[in-house]
């Protein structure tokens, strides 16, 4: 064991709550568990160093912190600041209710040995609870922000479930400031013929150690549409998984990554085919410049019984220079035959015939190069469902790229 | 339908008799003593020997991977017997006429003529039976355009420069726990120098057979083709059938220097267990080529046998403008298990490589494609493409991708494709409604389906792989 997670787990036993008995299991397995190296398949582009290094602590009392981003009047918000949570909504919409006792959904969803998820089961010290009962349609979406103040350390966890028929949007953000770490980690279970619109969007950058994930559970006919948008920095790693338990059922997750400086990004996306009839559509697009690191792991996986099952992953990466790094491993597991899957994985520069033709209009080169690494990842914006999130994340991204060195 | 597919698959194994040779074979087990004996059976010279007992000392060190997705019991290293021999071998034969009469029985029955003048097309064999090479054709027509085609053991004694220089050049003794193994235990393989300019007048072929129990294969291969030259190198291989799992561990090195050319061909047919996954050969194998300036290497490979597969057949490429190929078909039925695929390491500037892999899951098996693609930093205008395709047949066996893509060069062009998929319903449909039996028709749409990869094979190779997949498929399909 690390002496990092030495020093971290030491204050699990100072958190009383409903959930002891799935966090002391979790603080079992862990003892149990090895802290990955450059062999451990699922970090092997990812050192952990950073995690290793940083210097950020548990913090007993959070300061004031104010949200800086707003991104609509009618969010419903979650704060946290420095892992407890300070702010919920002052009314909430009939059928939504948000509490934080015990749930049995706690760490039934997340992958049960992923080291960092039982970190955050031990650590979490306030866990939120969000259930919409059944056949209710929230309107308003609920916002899950993480604030980290200089050198914090916080664990988040919250649990959401959406009862039959019902629907709920959830955008997940975090703003640090500083040297922080992090571990953020949400549980969803999307019941029988409901709908659920995920978002997550980890544009803190710079300092930040990030590791946590957003791992889904749909049953009979549920539909997930997720995006994740991510920068880099000291250490950004998100898992996703989605796991088809009911028949037909659909998920979508689309995902872009922007990388910049000496950034690291990890997205591992696995999806868990259990039962047959289900569909499934990754796009995932990548762009790294100066001497950033991008990594993508996409697993699709299809059980012995997962018959009818189409599913599609589509990795296309942009690297812009000459000292950045992509690495991607889309892979396919597949116990059944009457299947149709696929992934595709490419790594290329900006094409230079169209490069070329915007400067013959008369376009300068480094602007020609914005336009097409925005039209590269744009496709995906637009496809966002929330047109109000779109239009916010459009300039921050937009901003983005005109820091980004471009050749 | 599974009755069929039951049927078809309990056939039989072809090459699955033993042969009545007297051999001469070591106590099982190993350690320092054991690599001395083989040096000193083999005459070996000093360096050779210095050169194995490092590697096995390495070996100790080392720990068995497994990380790939195979289940196999593990192999007892001390319950392998590390060299076998025939006895007729021990005064070496001068010529054909001097061999074993029962010798050459065998490779008639697996079809491989040794006898120089009944064959047809010309391709020089050296024919590896157990740990030592039995007899090597066509020489004197080799020698003639200067080509070297000899046993690796004779290699060490008339070659001592090309061996030192060369051999653990590309796979090094520390590459990995089974090559080191081989580094150490080695016992016979085949050499090919392919002189400055010279196109090698024909094919060269090895082919290898295990016939004693509880023995292990561990030969070694170096190919080493000057500036400009060219060569094509066909390798078989087969085993009796037996109801304990025996080990196949060979490196195979090949070296393409500048303008030079090596195409690398194998149809893989070990005995890959019966139907319950029972014996069979656990063929873990490394191969690797390096290209200089402006050389390719081919690699076309058809797996059909082993119980388990540990392959990934790779090149380096070094040199600017160099080529890398991989074409692929791994048939898994039964219980067997592969996992192979290919590494292109892409260092010098436009280089190219191309990967396509074919893999057909039939019965209980499971199939994997793992490759690697790398581009360096230097590779400047590099390319790759990768295609790995699936088919699937029954509901009881597994067919997965797992591909490494990583790029460091932005001029850099790397594509990765994949798709799973099984015989559709419609294309069996249209088979049938124009007269053709089921049977026949997967067959067609197999053979279509491998169609890319087999017409990269030498034409005697693409007959017998053909045959081989019909034969494995005979009604998979009902």
């Amino acid at each position: 064991m690390s002496e990092w997670l030495q020093q971290a787990i030491a204050h699990a036993d100072s958190i009383q709550d409903g959930f002891a008995e799935q966090r002391s299991a979790s603080l079992a397995l862990l003892k149990d568990t090895k802290w990955p190296n450059r062999k451990t398949e699922a970090w092997k582009y990812t050192p952990l160093r950073a995690v290793e290094r940083s210097s950020a602590v548990i913090k007993e009392d959070s300061p004031e912190l104010m949200p800086q981003s707003v991104l609509g009047a009618d969010f419903l918000e979650l704060t946290f600041v420095d892992g407890q949570l300070v702010a919920l909504p002052d009314e909430l919409p009939d059928g939504l209710t948000i509490t934080m006792q015990e749930s049995s959904i706690f760490a039934t969803i997340k992958p049960e040995r992923h080291l960092f998820g039982l970190v955050n089961d031990v650590l979490a010290s306030d866990i939120v609870i969000v259930t919409v009962a059944e056949g209710v349609q929230v309107e308003q979406p609920i916002r899950i922000n993480n604030l980290l103040s200089s050198g914090a350390q916080a664990h988040i966890r919250t649990v959401v479930e959406l009862k039959p028929k019902s629907s709920l949007a959830v955008v997940e953000t975090s703003e640090a400031h500083g040297n922080t770490l992090a571990t953020a980690f949400t549980e969803y279970l999307v019941g029988a013929e409901a709908k659920l619109e995920h978002y997550r969007f980890a544009l803190q950058t710079d300092d930040n150690v990030a590791v946590g994930g957003s791992h889904f559970k749909l049953l009979e006919k549920a539909v997930l549409n997720s995006s994740i948008i991510g920068f880099g920095s000291q250490l950004q790693r998100i898992d996703t998984d989605i796991i088809h338990a009911g028949e037909k059922a659909d998920a979508k997750l689309n995902a872009i990554y922007l990388l910049d400086g000496q950034e690291l990004f990890d997205l591992h996306a696995t999806v868990e085919h259990e039962v047959p009839n289900c569909t499934t559509e990754e796009n995932i697009r990548g762009i790294a410049a100066d001497r950033s690191r991008a990594v993508f792991n996409g697993r699709i996986h299809i059980h012995r019984d997962a018959q009818k099952t189409l599913a599609e992953l589509n990795n296309r990466n942009l690297l812009l220079s000459d000292k950045a790094e992509i690495n991607t491993k889309p892979e396919l597991e597949i116990y059944a035959d009457d299947v149709r899957c696929a992934h595709g994985a490419t790594i290329a520069e900006i094409d230079k015939k169209a490069l070329y033709y915007l400067q013959t209009r008369g376009v300068s080169k480094s602007q020609a190069q914005l336009m097409l690494s925005f039209g590269f990842i744009n496709e995906l914006i637009d496809q966002m469902p929330n047109a109000e999130l779109a239009e916010w994340v459009r300039p921050i991204i937009r901003d983005r790229f005109a820091q980004m060195e471009v050749k | 339908m599974t009755e069929q597919i039951d049927k078809a698959l309990a056939r039989e194994y072809e090459a699955g008799f033993v042969s009545a040779v007297e051999s001469e074979t070591f106590e099982p087990g190993l350690n320092e003593d054991v690599i001395r004996r083989i040096s000193e059976v083999k005459g070996e010279p000093e360096w050779m020997l210095e050169w194995r007992l490092k590697a096995f000392r390495v070996w100790q060190e080392m720990e068995e991977p497994n990380w790939a997705h195979v289940d196999y019991e593990k192999v007892d290293f001390q319950a392998i017997s590390y060299y076998s021999a025939p006895k007729s071998m021990k005064d070496k034969p001068k010529s054909l006429d001097e061999v074993d009469p029962e010798l050459l029985r065998t490779y008639e029955k697996l079809g491989i003529p040794l006898v120089e003048q009944q064959m047809l097309a010309g391709v020089a064999v050296d024919a590896v039976f157990d740990s030592v090479s039995v007899v090597t054709t066509f020489r004197e027509k080799l020698e003639e355009a200067g080509v070297i085609f000899c046993p690796i053991s004779e290699a060490v004694h008339k070659y001592p420069e090309l061996l030192k220089k060369y051999l653990g050049s590309v796979v090094p003794t520390k590459d990995n726990f089974f090559a080191a193994l081989n580094c150490a235990v080695f016992t016979d393989g085949s050499f090919v120098y392919i002189p400055k300019g010279v196109r090698c007048p024909m094919e060269l072929s090895t082919y290898f057979r295990i016939n004693e129990q509880n023995t292990g294969q561990f030969e070694r291969t170096l190919i080493i083709a000057d500036e400009g030259s060219h060569v094509s190198y066909l390798e078989g291989c087969t085993a009796p059938q037996r109801d304990e799992n025996q080990l196949h561990a060979a490196v195979v090195e090949l070296v393409a220097l500048d303008d030079a050319e090596i195409k690398y061909s194998t149809v893989q047919n070990w005995y890959p267990g019966d139907e319950e996954g029972k014996g069979g050969i656990y063929n873990f194998v490394t191969k690797r080529g390096i290209c200089h300036t402006n050389a390719k290497i081919s690699w076309t490979q058809v797996e059909t046998g082993s119980s388990v597969t540990w392959k990934y057949p790779s090149c380096v490429l070094k040199g600017d403008n160099s080529i890398g190929e991989f074409y692929s078909v791994a048939l898994t039925r039964g219980r067997q298990q592969a996992d192979t695929g290919t590494k292109m390491i892409h260092i010098g500037k436009n280089t190219k490589s191309t990967i396509i892999s074919k893999g057909i899951s039939a019965g209980k098996s499971n199939n994997s494609y793992r490759g690697l693609v790398r581009m360096n930093p230097g590779a400047q205008g590099a390319r790759n493409f990768t295609q790995c395709d699936s088919l699937l047949i029954g509901d009881q066996c597994g067919a997965h991708t797992f591909p490494y893509v990583e790029s460091r060069n932005p001029s850099a062009i790397v594509e990765h494709e994949a798709t799973t998929s099984k015989v559709s319903d419609d294309q069996m449909f249209l088979c049938q409604q124009r007269g053709i039996d089921p049977e026949k028709a997967v067959s067609m749409i197999v053979n279509g389906f491998c169609k890319e990869v087999f017409k990269e094979l030498p034409m005697e190779f693409a007959v017998e792989a053909g045959k081989l997949l019909e034969i494995s498929l005979e009604g998979s399909v009902g």
